[in-house]
């Protein structure tokens, strides 16, 4: 993706059409922000990430286990 | 790359004050999995420690997410204090930085009802289940007020289980 296509749908994020489901997203809660970053991303990185961010959740319940015991 | 494991390490190794709060802190609580989230942190804004927070963060290249690639932002202490809430991408993954969170205030009250737990070696603040829940009801948006039923009954499940 080119940098003009990103600051395109970081444009889009900014400021949605109104009635659009980018707009409906957005007051919902969801993050959209993120959601372009990863679109940036090959579908393996993407994957990789899944597997770290699993990996830190994994040991953060770890810990708390750990420290009610 | 994501690896907010090494985040807790490097802001704790620069004595930055913060808290965990949002999706992963409500996973450590025991709440579902949700591997599309940002490392949400409550920090302090006092002058000395935003700019530990920024000195820390410097080496990972922190960027804002939400602007566009052409304007040029430094994540120093005074955009921070300047600031309240900042989405930043880095080298260790989306970080949310957050001064003040709906229904519980900023770090001070957010720190008052968080435990400290050993996260390999080091010790982090994670904020309460009681306050996770409180902020996602006040934040009034409806990806929080969704989550409210697992959060709640975890809490239940997690108060019967001391009885």
């Amino acid at each position: 993706m080119k940098s003009s296509e990103r600051d395109r749908l970081f444009e889009l994020v900014a400021n949605p059409p109104p009635g659009s489901k980018i707009e409906a997203a957005k007051k919902y809660g969801v993050d959209l922000t993120v959601n372009v970053r990863r679109l940036l991303l090959t579908p393996t990185e993407r994957v990789r990430e899944i597997e770290a961010a699993l990996r830190f959740a994994e040991d953060l319940q770890t810990a708390m286990d750990q420290m009610s015991k | 790359m994501i690896d907010y494991g090494t985040t807790l390490k490097v802001l704790i190794i620069a004595d930055v004050n913060f808290v965990m709060v949002g999706g992963y802190a409500a996973v450590a609580h025991g709440a579902e999995i949700v591997v599309h989230q940002c490392l949400e942190l409550c920090y302090e804004r006092t002058p000395e420690n935003v700019k530990r927070l920024a000195t820390a963060l410097a080496p990972y290249h922190p960027q804002r997410r939400d602007a566009l690639e052409a304007i040029s932002f430094v994540l120093d202490d005074r955009a921070l204090l300047q600031g309240m809430n900042f989405k930043l991408q880095t080298d260790l993954g989306d970080i949310d930085l957050i001064g003040q969170l709906p229904g519980l205030g900023e770090f001070r009250e957010v720190a008052r009802d968080s435990l400290a737990v050993n996260f390999h070696g080091v010790s982090i603040r994670v904020a309460s289940l009681d306050a996770i829940i409180r902020s996602k009801r006040a934040s009034g948006r409806g990806k929080d007020l969704n989550a409210l039923p697992e959060l709640e009954a975890l809490k239940q499940l997690r108060d019967s289980g001391k009885k």
